[in-house]
């Protein structure tokens, strides 16, 4: 039987839907180890509730009270929940999700968990047992198109295999890979960066990408304020990129991009957040403000913990380094050496000569193309893809070094610069490629023709090996400089936060004896609680004391997530339950993650 | 030309070495890695063995300290509060430590190595050092003080013992007692003082047996009101009456350890006070723990 045969657009376009998918199903294949953090549970709350204004929305509109949903207090509540804090085009999607694809238990034991009322049995298209997959499967979904995207764009400059292997490095990253399951945003506005970023580079010759990017950037604004930043990365790259118009004394033309970006970007945001209708400019300033003014949580980072900004100059040095030293021991040390092979290689490049040996030059955009307007403003000069990709890694990082910005995060704060340094990795392997090819005899055709894509698979296997070994504890992992799982705690980076660990604790507490079901949950918070017994992965009697000291001293059995700051907690565990044996504790290669005391325990 | 394309080859090829080599050793690690840490197994057969050979007062410890809960998993009947609370390591003779990937503790330090076992990942040893002879534990004999507040006009209130804890003046807010404290992040036994607003925090002990030192610890509880509060507090010490020690502890100065040498006044009894104040006393708590040693 003959294949069909594919021509080279199409091939492209199969691999991008075929990274996309496997994205997605390893993806869907794993996420229900991963327990739900703290901004999690919130987020499936606040997602479900923005559902409730759909609903009500559906209702009014059957009745003929379209503006109904519209007056403030409906707005508000609905939408309050969890504003000013974020925008909301996760959390609606996330909502929405839910609402479409779970499997509906929701009459039933569960009914009082929903954040509000189940008028009835959901008609739905029951993709996911679990409900708290059909709120994450948006997240999922962002992370494919990442993934899709970075083979899009890599390939602009690569051949197939570093662009393929470009898009496996930036799924295959412990860290991220924790975070592209999870309701939250730190892997959204990592997909919608890598957007804006890839829309820029585009309208830099082509007007209609530039349009493309306003709407994406007003997309990003609503994503997470991580947005806020993207132009001042871009505008560093334009200038830098035109510099020979300042050297001409001649300011640049702005770029319809940045026009774009800036009608249709905060067009875009208002539009899309209904808590912002009612009074725009108050509750803009409360967003803003609640960000520029955001307190900084207690993270552990080379064995201190960081909860205020540092006042001396050895404590600012230590801290400047911390996106630098995270990046260090976060990312597959494979990863970061073909980032460097990279750097290298874009360093050596000269103006027009294209990235990789054997792709297109990136020099003017040719004959009667290269006309500078503000349209394509990139037709007549080299783009600078060097400077492109040194201002998306470096950039993010940088915002973080400066030590009065708050750190607790970790990689996820500056999350956005890694699509672009598996980028730089594939750069650094399209360079190897030439040379293994040199070392195969000339008569093995077939074996040099297969070479490039057995060196990025191998080149992608220890990320991959990697980020399956740290899972479902990617928080917890660092790489093989830092010396994994243990050697991250001895150098004391920061092992978890949000509290999700206790997942794989919950057999244990469900089979718990009814005496010992009152229980303290430490930094679990109580949304979460609600999903585990929503999900069935928590028994409904198992109860909640509450948070803090009082608490605790009111429970049969507790929990202790390790973070550093939390040691006042085991302080209060050993002086009310009257003892410093812990009934069990969840480790992973030997590295404690949670404790659990229980009342009165041998 | 030819000299840089050489170089430039060479210098591709040492890349792609280097990559290649990485990229098994980093795959080979990811795979192995799990597999050497120390299994639930070794666990229980080294408690077991120190176990067997546990006196009371020996110090039971985990290297690295990370691994301190799983220690107590398994030994924590061993290590009572205000073991693993201790002020340091100095008064333990004995030293059972379970290490893994090569790592030691500081408390088996300058110690000689007794006895050495390996149980699968993890290794035994049990250390003998010279100990510290303590005279007298401050927070262990914290009733043995009378407790005052001195207020800035020299007017003194005394502090009397109710229940748990020395209570001052005002309704409960000053006081002192004797707890678990968090001082840079970890858990200490230790008497809790709270600086008085324009006043002095006494706390006297008549009757101390003095040895060669007087050690005094202190640090800033509390993890919340060390990121709340920014200002020092300042503690005098006085032994037989005159000023021996002072001593200012601000929130990055963790457990910080001082000795007074009482080496003129060995073998005597004499009155030690301690003497504490801030001059921003709002969300400090201090934490004080001192030992009398030969």
């Amino acid at each position: 039987m003959k294949l069909p045969t594919l021509d080279a657009r199409r091939l492209d376009w199969l691999i991008t839907f075929a990274l996309a998918l496997a994205t997605v199903f390893w993806l869907l294949g794993v996420e229900g180890r991963q327990g739900f953090g703290r901004d999690e549970g919130q987020y499936f709350r606040a997602g479900e509730r923005y559902w409730g204004w759909f609903e009500e929305l559906g209702s009014n509109l059957a009745h003929g009270e379209f503006k109904r949903s519209f007056a403030a207090p409906v707005i508000d509540r609905y939408w309050s929940d969890n504003a000013p804090d974020h925008p909301v085009v996760m959390k609606t999607l996330y909502g929405l999700s839910w609402r479409a694809f779970h499997r509906c238990h929701c009459t039933g034991a569960t009914r009082g968990l929903h954040p509000i009322p189940v008028k009835g049995r959901h008609i739905t298209l029951p993709l996911f047992a679990r409900e708290s997959t059909a709120f994450r499967f948006p997240a999922i979904v962002f992370a494919a198109l990442l993934v899709a995207m970075v083979y899009r764009f890599a390939r602009g400059w690569l051949a197939r295999p570093p662009a393929a292997a470009a898009a496996v490095l930036t799924l295959a990253q412990p860290h991220y890979f924790f975070h592209a399951p999870l309701s939250c945003f730190d892997a959204p506005i990592t997909t919608m960066a890598f957007a804006v970023g890839f829309a820029y580079w585009k309208s830099l010759r082509s007007p209609r990408w530039g349009i493309a990017a306003g709407v994406l950037f007003g997309i990003a604004l609503g994503v997470k304020h991580n947005a806020w930043l993207m132009p001042i990365f871009l505008a560093g790259h334009y200038l830098w990129m035109r510099r020979g118009d300042l050297r001409a004394r001649r300011f640049p033309r702005p770029p319809l991009a940045f026009v774009a970006m800036l009608v249709l970007g905060p067009i875009i945001f208002f539009a899309h957040w209904p808590w912002l209708w009612n009074s725009p400019v108050t509750r803009t300033r409360m967003y803003i403000n609640r960000h520029l003014q955001h307190e900084h949580y207690n993270f552990e980072y080379l064995g201190l913990n960081w909860n205020n900004p540092p006042t001396t100059t050895a404590r600012k040095l230590i801290r400047s380094t911390a996106p630098f030293v995270e990046t260090a021991f976060t990312l597959p040390v494979t990863t970061l050496a073909l980032a460097a092979v990279g750097v290298a290689a874009l360093v050596r490049r000269r103006r027009g000569q294209p990235v990789a040996p054997d792709g297109p030059d990136e020099g003017p955009a040719g004959a009667g193309d290269d006309r500078p307007t503000w349209l394509r403003p990139g037709a007549d000069v080299d783009r600078a893809p060097g400077a492109f990709l040194l201002v998306q890694t470096l950039g993010p990082l940088a915002v973080l070094a400066v030590p009065s910005t708050p750190i607790f995060g970790g990689v996820k704060h500056f999350m956005t610069a890694m699509p672009y340094l598996a980028v730089l990795a594939a750069i650094g392997v399209s360079r190897l490629i030439p040379v293994l090819a040199g070392l195969v005899p000339a008569a093995r055709a077939r074996l040099r023709q297969f070479a490039p894509a057995a060196f990025a698979v191998v080149v992608c296997l220890p990320a991959v090996v990697e980020t399956r070994r740290s899972h479902p504890d990617g928080l917890s992992h660092y790489n093989l400089l830092a010396g994994g799982f243990a050697g991250g705690a001895s150098l004391g980076m920061n092992r978890q936060f949000w509290g999700y660990a206790v997942l794989p604790m919950l057999d244990v507490i469900n089979r718990d004896e009814p005496a010992n079901r009152a229980m303290y949950w430490h930094d679990v918070i109580h949304d979460a609680i609600n999903m585990y017994k929503r999900d069935g992965s928590l028994a409904m009697e198992v109860g909640d004391t509450g948070f803090g000291e009082e608490a605790l001293r009111r429970s049969q059995t507790g929990i202790l997530f390790y973070e550093k700051h939390w040691a006042i907690y085991e302080s209060w565990f050993w002086d009310s339950y009257g003892t410093t044996k812990p009934f069990m504790v969840r480790e992973r290669e030997g590295v404690p993650l949670v404790t659990m005391y229980r009342r009165g325990s041998p | 030309m030819e000299t840089r394309s050489r170089l430039t080859t060479r210098a591709g090829l040492a890349a792609l070495a280097a990559v290649s080599l990485l990229a098994l050793v980093e795959t080979a690690s990811a795979i192995v890695a799990p597999y050497r840490a120390p299994a639930d197994q070794d666990w229980r057969a080294a408690a077991a063995a120190i176990r067997v050979g546990f006196r009371p007062g020996d110090l039971i410890v985990a290297a690295p300290a990370w691994a301190d809960p799983i220690l107590r998993v398994h030994l924590g009947d061993l290590i009572p509060a205000e073991i693993a609370g201790r002020m340091d390591d100095e008064r333990f003779q004995r030293v059972w430590e379970i290490g893994q990937r090569g790592a030691t503790s500081a408390a088996a330090a300058g110690g000689t190595v007794a006895e050495k076992r390996r149980f699968g990942a993890l290794t035994v040893r049990r250390i003998e050092r010279q100990a510290a002879a303590v005279r007298y534990d401050f927070v262990a004999r914290w009733t043995d003080a009378h407790l005052k507040e001195r207020g800035a006009d020299g007017t003194i209130l005394d502090c009397p013992l109710v229940g748990d804890r020395g209570l001052c003046s005002d309704a409960g807010r000053n006081s002192v007692r004797r707890q678990l404290v968090e001082v840079d992040t970890r858990v200490r036994m230790a008497l809790l003082a709270r600086p008085a607003a324009h006043g002095t925090v006494v706390l006297e002990y008549p009757d101390v047996p003095l040895g060669r030192s007087v050690v005094v610890a202190g640090g800033l509880h509390n993890v919340w009101l060390r990121k709340e509060a920014q200002r020092p507090v300042d503690v005098r010490v006085f032994v037989g009456g005159i000023e021996a020690a002072s001593f200012t502890t601000r929130n990055e100065d963790g457990w910080a350890m001082h000795r007074i040498d009482t080496s003129a006044r060995a073998g005597q009894v004499a009155a030690v006070r301690f003497e504490i104040t801030s001059p921003a006393p709002q969300a400090r708590q201090f934490a004080l723990a001192a030992e009398a040693r030969f």
